[in-house]
């Protein structure tokens, strides 16, 4: 009788997993929101969720090496770069659909439709409240004046999201000019680049500098942490978006792409248009206090808070096209 | 050549493949390669150089000073430095190096101070190398039990008739130690320093934390930031040449002095008494490496756990640590299977080429995880595209990756110890021509229980602990305690971090009691 259970229970086993697919997902996103998210889909639709976590780095690597046979389905990153990455060596295809089409604004996806960004973040200045005036705040290149000199505070090009910032940079003003401007940046700052953003805000709380260029989201994060000392961190700090009178504050999106091996495209696609649906942008992007793709009308309350803000419409491709000139114009300038 | 020798070499150069695949392309064509020569590579260098000094120096001195006083000194509380002074060993330096991570942030108001009244420049300057010197004392009090252990196995054995001359002829205790013990401990702290200098250069995740460019962050920078395997492998060919010259070093010195291999029996192990004046200054000598390098983060591990909020219903912390000690396991069993098969097979037949090319299966343990990650990558795709499978991805690539990696930990005590304990056997039961598989499993297995067991126990923390190879090579929905320990920490969620962190450290107490307890016995 027992056994006679069983052997059915398998056979439904084996028979859902035949008829409703499974989705592999390579993901760099390592959020609670991306859980919440991922579950609700499985309810909703029945399709199994496999994921592996990893930077986007080793996953693409890990993509190149199993080729065409690789299990997975979609890949996450939290970078625009990184996807074009994984488009130049043949790693993803396009996807073709209405639904996506509608539901992320032509900036925030590749031009070709090899990727789709699911949420937005902006690299801004973060600034001690009691210390500086917000008047004296302007640009991303004035940050390179010598009036900032040992008082600014920024993490280490080891990072993608300055790397991405110097590549808009050098898109926008030259590679020569870039090169100066790093130069002189790093020879404002106030300590040698450590730790992630979240520290580079600490660091301002501490007095250690008056500002910080960080993602906006970190400030969110420490704004929220069931840490004492985290939420006094986000209290003394306040936001301020660059270059808001010429072309706008440095955007990147967390996005992702079909995979060119995948098994499972018609799940594959439908979860991308599940997750960048209007309702679930709520979920997946703002509970983890980053722009939904619809960056202006995000209103809660912290979004409120930092106020509306215009963003660079740079192609976001070209992130990935100067990544490699990004990290060695770092490199020349001694910005470890 | 039989099956057995056979065997041998093929599984050795199974292992050795994904090795020889960074080492082969080593001379690719870079374009990125002048520009890291002129902007990096002396940076790179010259950080790793300063850490890896500093590490050696400051765990050569902890590990031999603690070894000393506990193996051949009589004092209160002995047995329990004796043991304890191990624990560090499952600390791993990521662990350590957050759970000290604010402490630069204590010093901030100093800085500060420093920053307004003297100067950007020299605060700069004052805190690069206070970074530095707090890496190489975290390094320094998790990594040196590796010195420890070895040192106290080698006055265990030699350490025993040295003592009782030297007493005998009425030596005091530090000329005992400065003219005898140092130079006839030599090979082990050697050996135990190597292990430690591989486990720094190993590390990834708390050199970038607090911002050193070491020569394994200039591989990540090259292979991920610049896109360029071929540089990568550049650097890493640096790498692993500086811990070649170490292991030839190593093995030089080793071969030049033997170990007097003489078996002093363990109840008249005279030891030094300490005076009572001294006892006092001795203990406090012996546990500050136990206090720095376990209590202080277990105990801020510990306090963090009060604070983090787990849903325990809902939680698969069961099931990860589930993984962590299943895989561990597999990951042990095979390993010490192997080690055990083609020493025995080394020992026993005595093939010239298995005896050589067996070398080449230990390489894996000098060569930093991520590396050995892109030659199992390598691997992996060259079978992919003639074989159409894949190798990753199962539990079966993960073993074998450890494989790869930490074959040489189960490898030296198996090897040392069959030769000590089985070669003449092995020679009698062959020229008496008693079958290799009874030899095998009827008396090399019984006689090597203990050490086999060691090997194991060894293998099994090192892979609970490992990071790297888990993180890139694992199959879909698969966390150990250390890749979810990590996952937490780059989301900053420290508190709940705790957890999977003390499950790391606590699943390696039976095994670190065993070690200490078989170590001690052996004698």
């Amino acid at each position: 009788m027992m056994k006679k259970h069983l052997k059915n229970l398998v056979i439904l086993h084996i028979l859902s997993t035949f008829l409703l697919g499974e989705l592999n997902i390579y993901t760099h996103r390592h959020y609670e929101s991306d859980k919440i998210l991922f579950k609700s889909f499985t309810n909703q639709t029945g399709i199994k969720i496999n994921v592996i976590k990893g930077s986007a780095d080793q996953l693409i690597q890990r993509l190149k090496s199993e080729g065409k046979n690789s299990p997975a389905d979609v890949l996450i990153s939290v970078d625009a770069g990184r996807l074009v990455r994984a488009k130049t060596l043949g790693l993803l295809q396009p996807v073709f659909s209405d639904a996506l089409d509608q539901n992320v604004p032509k900036l925030m996806r590749d031009s070709e439709n090899y990727w789709f960004g699911l949420s937005v973040r902006a690299r801004v200045i973060v600034y001690a409240k009691d210390r500086i005036e917000e008047k004296e705040l302007s640009t991303y290149e004035d940050l390179a004046d010598p009036k900032w000199k040992g008082r600014l505070v920024i993490r280490s090009s080891n990072n993608i999201y300055n790397q991405s910032l110097l590549a808009s940079i050098i898109e926008h003003n030259g590679k020569r000019k870039a090169t100066k401007w790093a130069r002189s940046v790093k020879r404002n700052m106030a300590r040698k680049p450590r730790g992630n953003d979240r520290d580079q805000a600490r660091a301002v709380a501490n007095g250690v500098a008056d500002l910080a260029v960080i993602n906006t989201y970190y400030l969110g994060l420490l704004a929220n942490s069931l840490k004492k000392e985290d939420r006094e961190v986000a209290s003394k700090l306040k936001v301020f978006f660059p270059n808001q009178d010429n072309r706008g504050a440095h955007i990147n999106v967390s996005g992702a792409g079909l995979t060119a091996s995948s098994k499972n495209k018609k799940e594959a696609i439908m979860f991308l248009e599940y997750l960048t649906k209007l309702e679930n942008q709520k979920i997946f992007a703002e509970s983890n206090f980053e722009y939904p793709l619809e960056y202006q009308n995000a209103d809660s309350e912290i979004f409120l808070e930092w106020g509306s803000f215009k963003a660079d419409k740079l192609d976001l491709s070209i992130l990935g096209k100067n990544n490699l000139e990004a990290v060695k114009v770092f490199d020349i300038v001694g910005w470890e | 050549m039989n099956s057995w020798n056979f065997l041998s070499i093929l599984i050795t150069l199974m292992i050795f493949l994904p090795i020889f695949l960074i080492i082969y392309n080593f001379n690719i064509e870079s374009d990125n390669w002048a520009h890291i020569r002129e902007n990096l590579l002396g940076k790179y260098i010259f950080s790793t150089l300063y850490i890896v000094l500093g590490v050696s120096v400051l765990s050569t001195i902890i590990g031999v000073g603690s070894a000393w006083y506990v193996t051949c000194h009589e004092f209160r509380g002995r047995k329990t430095l004796e043991w304890i002074l191990i624990l560090p060993m499952t600390i791993p330096t990521y662990i350590a190096a957050y759970a000290y991570y604010d402490i630069l942030e204590l010093l901030n108001p100093i800085f500060n101070w420093f920053r307004i009244n003297i100067g950007i420049k020299e605060t700069m300057m004052v805190e690069s190398f206070l970074i530095y010197l707090i890496v190489i004392i975290l390094f320094s009090f998790v990594l040196y039990p590796y010195v420890y252990l070895s040192v106290r196995a080698s006055l265990l054995i030699s350490g025993n008739r040295l003592i009782e001359s030297a007493i005998t002829l009425g030596l005091p205790s530090n000329k005992i130690f400065k003219k005898l013990i140092l130079p006839s401990t030599k090979p082990a702290i050697i050996a135990g320093l190597s292990l430690v200098i591989m486990e720094t250069l190993n590390d990834y995740a708390a050199v970038e934390y607090f911002g050193i460019s070491t020569l394994t962050i200039g591989i990540f920078r090259s292979w991920f930031g610049m896109y360029d395997m071929a540089s990568a492998l550049k650097l890493s060919s640096y790498l692993i040449l500086f811990v070649f010259s170490i292991l030839i070093t190593e093995k030089i010195i080793r071969g030049k002095e033997r170990y007097n291999n003489i078996n002093g029996s363990q109840n008249t192990f005279s030891k030094i008494p300490v005076k009572n004046k001294k006892i006092f200054l001795v203990f406090i000598l012996c546990f500050t490496p136990f206090i720095f390098g376990f209590l202080i983060p277990f105990v801020r591990l510990l306090t963090w756990l009060l604070y983090s909020s787990f849903n325990f219903e809902d939680m698969n912390i069961v099931q990860i640590s589930f993984n962590t000690i299943f895989i561990s396991l597999i990951a042990s069993l095979s390993i010490v299977c192997i080690a055990f098969t083609i020493n025995f097979v080394k020992n026993y037949f005595n093939n010239r080429i298995v005896r050589k090319i067996s070398e080449l299966a230990i390489l894996g343990y000098s060569i930093p995880g991520a590396i050995i990650a892109i030659g199992i990558l390598k691997l992996n795709s060259h079978i992919n595209t003639s074989f159409n499978i894949l190798i990753i991805g199962s539990v079966f690539g993960l073993v074998f990756a450890y494989g790869v990696r930490f074959l040489a930990v189960a490898w030296q005590p198996i090897q040392s110890s069959m030769k000590k304990q089985c070669a003449s056997i092995n020679h009698a039961s062959r020229v008496l021509s008693a079958s290799s598989t009874t030899s095998l499993f009827k008396i090399n297995l019984p006689i090597l229980r203990k050490p086999l067991l060691i090997a194991a126990l060894i293998v099994f923390i090192d892979v609970a602990k490992e990071l790297p190879l888990t993180l890139i090579l694992r199959p879909f929905n698969f966390d150990t305690l250390a890749t979810y320990t990590y996952d937490l920490i780059n989301q900053a969620q420290f508190f709940q971090s705790s957890l999977p962190s003390l499950l790391i450290i606590v699943i390696s107490f039976p095994a670190i009691y065993f070690i200490n307890r078989n170590t001690r016995d052996e004698l």
